[in-house]
């Protein structure tokens, strides 16, 4: 059966993320539809997927299904919908040319519903609610924001009444976030802080400036998402998530790393990082493969290439990405390894990346 | 087999430390030994080289240097020679490049050092070469001398076989004591021609060596960056940057940055008799060295007009490309390089899923062809055999393209009409292009070629003069004054 309307196809999604999981065949038809929907009503990845002789009539695995590269968010507007009528754009925080990627929402049940049922199974393991700090502006501050949005979601939703956004009109907020902690540390009840990783980066040194150290309570959790970005020093995983430890007592095991990108509708995770290049995983609407990024095609388990994400709940764009980021299946899902850089020319011809650094002076 | 590499007179090579790096390309493997001299050691090695020059070097007659040059030439250029033999060998195994291109590479290149053609570099910088041996009267009255640095040291990059001779020799040329520090990437090449050169006239062998360190390694390069008085050297602008600030201000500093090259294509060219052949000779200039050279077209602009429009000229390219990788395979890629053609390809398919541009052939291909049909800037493309052809409505336009890179320009390979090369000749060359070649030449300047738009010798040296009043001045002081 094929979904005709934006609302079919919204409620089937939101019953396929409600099944309690999802077999090959089944994600197989859903991702199908999906594709279909998107071919359908998506005039660019249309031609994209016609170029490449990839209909709905010829794919039948969904592993055929032609994935964008995550580079055309910043250059084409991949909407299913038009996009002004969009509730929501979240948009890229422009990491390469100054040009940022788009997501157009139509809706956001469908995103918040992937983003609950999968944040309460991965990161609340089961608690209700936990006492939240926050260390990323919130979506008043940042409308765009994929991750605003994320972490308001997971606050109102998932935290206790006196959860707090510790990053102010004037930036992160140390005194008051050492009080709270601090508290936190005597209440002996769990806490939970939350925040982008180079946020952390600055709390991490002013703690050790100071030489002051948290032990906080046991249970306790940190979840860091997206890397540095230039945006504070890069520290490798290990110095990183020692330094957490370090800081706030919490171990390894309990600091979880989000995987998310503001080109997808869901979330995936690690189960700790108490050994660098934890295995990550999404959840059943969401499947992920390894391919030879020349190519295309599968790379076995354990072999180095290029992740792409088929995530059904990003309905309204595009489902199938290809990413620029390195990663091997493992068992139980995948392990990270970061940005797949081009390289220089091993010779004296000038490539893209210095010839972009001189065209930005 | 372990073959070590350098040149390295005055030092017990059982003394050194040596580094061992691997290579692996077509089925055969190589370990090599590169040298990692202490500082004590490369001090030294500054002092022997820069003494030698001064007592031998600069006392020979640049003739004696010539021959020495041409005669070291002369036995890599015979396929039998051993050196040869084994150049044709490893270099394959080393650079990746395929047996034939580095065979062809080689013989193509070399034939420039021939001695003809060295005469020529010199004739080419100094209107009377004899400058380099002894004063020489000048037109406006008086006498000129020209040295070279005492020592002068050549920071090389890059994979493409045996490139670092082209500075080597204007450095020998100019009667430089030379220290050269070889490129990872090809660590051979310079380390074998200067001990054929020890090996022909060992006066000559005692005022030059081949060394190398890790490139940025402050403890391997401190002592050389301090000894030399004049520093030539490659590589990117960030390589440069770094190196620049690391030298005495009173050190001449020759950078050769990174570079793109482009061709051009006039209508006059695109008639379906020269359109196939010149289809073949702009894919061997993007195979040959597979876009590594700063010489190499990264974007061709077509001019709209001819019998074949742009759009079947890029096919008729990408049918060139497919067959030369039957007789030239591409490279084994690492995986950043392909990253970098995949990346490259996902920009270009995104821009054809607006309808902007035209992708041709599969990724598995090993080339990649994009025709767009709109103007557009001067841009790098994936390298390793792919290419953008730009359709234009007239090739006057491309000059306003390819300008805001003027630090990037160098070589144009130009197809049009006589009067049209030197019309677009001199609106590129106030742009800044220094080099135009025809297709099919791009990745082969001739001989005494102005590198970067540079003089090679010329930018080496320094002239002494006596004036013509102190020559008059003497008269006075003469034991034989009246």
């Amino acid at each position: 059966m094929t979904v005709v309307t934006q609302a079919e196809i919204v409620e089937a999604l939101l019953a396929f993320i409600a099944l309690p999981d999802a077999m090959e065949a089944e994600f197989e038809a859903m991702a199908l539809k999906v594709f279909a929907w998107q071919f359908r009503h998506n005039e660019p990845y249309k031609r994209f997927a016609l170029q490449r002789g990839r209909t709905p009539l010829t794919v039948k695995r969904w592993r055929d299904i032609p994935a964008v590269p995550i580079t055309a968010f910043k250059d084409l507007t991949l909407s299913c919908t038009p996009p002004e009528q969009a509730t929501h754009v979240f948009m890229t925080s422009g990491t390469t040319q100054g040009v940022r990627g788009r997501s157009y929402h139509p809706t956001l049940d469908v995103w918040k519903r992937s983003m609950l049922v999968n944040f309460r199974k991965r990161f609340m393991r089961g608690r209700e609610r936990i006492h939240m700090g926050i260390l990323f502006p919130d979506e008043t501050a940042l409308p765009n924001s994929s991750l605003a949005h994320y972490l308001g979601l997971a606050r109102r939703e998932c935290g206790t009444p006196d959860s707090e956004v510790f990053i102010g009109a004037n930036g992160l907020e140390l005194d008051k976030l050492f009080a709270v902690l601090a508290e936190a540390e005597a209440s002996g009840e769990p806490y939970a802080l939350l925040g982008a990783s180079y946020s952390f980066v600055p709390v991490l040194d002013a703690l050790a400036a100071s030489g002051r150290r948290f032990a906080l309570p046991e249970g306790s959790l940190i979840l860091d998402t997206g890397g540095f970005k230039g945006q504070s020093r890069e520290l490798t995983p290990d110095e990183f998530y020692d330094g957490l430890e370090a800081a706030f007592g919490v171990p390894r095991a309990s600091c979880i790393n989000m995987y998310g990108m503001t080109e997808l509708s869901s979330q995936l995770y690690d189960d700790g990082n108490a050994v660098s290049h934890p295995v990550k995983s999404g959840p059943h609407w969401i499947r992920s493969r390894v391919v030879d990024p020349l190519t295309g095609i599968d790379l076995p388990e354990g072999q180095r290439g290029v992740i792409v994400h088929h995530d059904l709940a990003h309905f309204n764009s595009v489902s199938a990405i290809l990413t620029e980021d390195a990663g091997e299946i493992v068992p139980g899902g995948f392990k990270l390894f970061g940005r797949v850089d081009g390289e220089a020319s091993k010779g004296c011809s000038v490539a893209v990346a210095e010839f972009l650094a001189a065209a930005r002076g | 087999m372990i073959e070590h590499a350098g040149h390295l007179p005055g030092l017990d090579a059982q003394a050194l430390r040596w580094r061992h790096t691997s290579h692996a390309a077509w089925g055969e493997s190589v370990t090599l030994a590169l040298p990692e001299l202490d500082e004590a050691q490369a001090t030294a090695l500054c002092e022997s080289v820069r003494n030698n020059a001064r007592a031998r070097l600069k006392r020979m007659e640049t003739a004696r240097i010539v021959d020495a040059i041409d005669a070291a030439n002369a036995r890599l250029l015979d396929r039998k020679h051993p050196l040869r033999r084994k150049a044709e060998h490893l270099l394959p195994i080393v650079t990746g490049y395929d047996r034939e291109t580095v065979r062809l590479g080689l013989t193509s290149y070399l034939k420039t050092f021939r001695r003809p053609q060295l005469l020529r570099f010199l004739a080419e910088d100094f209107a009377n070469p004899a400058v380099l041996d002894g004063f020489q009267p000048t037109a406006k009255g008086g006498f000129l001398r020209a040295h070279g640095p005492e020592l002068l040291l050549h920071v090389w990059a890059g994979n493409v076989p045996a490139l670092s001779l082209w500075s080597l020799v204007c450095g020998l040329l100019v009667k430089a004591g030379s220290i050269g520090k070889l490129a990872s990437a090809e660590p051979l090449t310079a380390g074998w021609f200067a001990n054929l050169i020890a090996e022909i006239d060992p006066e000559i062998g005692q005022c030059l060596a081949i060394v190398w360190w890790k490139g940025g390694e402050e403890a391997g390069e401190a002592p050389f960056l301090k000894a030399a008085d004049t520093v030539m050297a490659y590589g990117s602008n960030t390589t440069l940057t770094a190196l620049r600030a690391k030298l005495p201000i009173t050190t001449r500093f020759l950078p050769h940055g990174h570079k793109i090259g482009f061709g051009m294509v006039g209508h006059e060219a695109l008639d379906s008799r020269k359109a196939t052949a010149l289809a073949r000779l702009a894919a061997h200039d993007v195979a040959r060295y597979e876009q590594q050279g700063c010489y190499s077209p990264q974007m061709l602009f077509v001019e709209r007009g001819g019998r074949v429009s742009p759009a079947e000229f890029a096919r008729y390219v990408a049918q060139e490309l497919t067959a030369i990788a039957h007789r030239h395979p591409r490279r084994e890629l690492a995986a950043a390089e392909s990253a970098a053609i995949a990346g490259w390809r996902s920009t270009q398919a995104t821009r054809a899923m607006g309808g902007a541009a035209e992708l041709i052939g599969e990724p598995s291909d090993p080339w990649s062809v994009v025709h767009v049909e709109t103007p557009e800037d001067l841009s790098p493309t994936g390298l390793n055999r792919t290419l953008k052809l730009v359709a234009v409505e007239s090739l006057d336009e491309v000059p306003a393209l390819v300008a805001p890179y003027r630090n990037f320009l160098q070589t144009a390979g130009i197809a049009a009409s006589p009067k049209r090369l030197f019309q677009l000749g001199e609106e590129l060359a106030e742009i800044g292009v220094t080099r135009i070649a025809p297709l099919g030449r791009m990745t082969a300047p001739e001989a005494g070629w102005h590198h970067d738009g540079r003089f090679s010798l010329l930018d080496l040296v320094t002239v002494t003069e006596i004036e013509q009043s102190t020559e008059a001045a003497s008269e006075g002081f003469a034991p034989y004054v009246d």
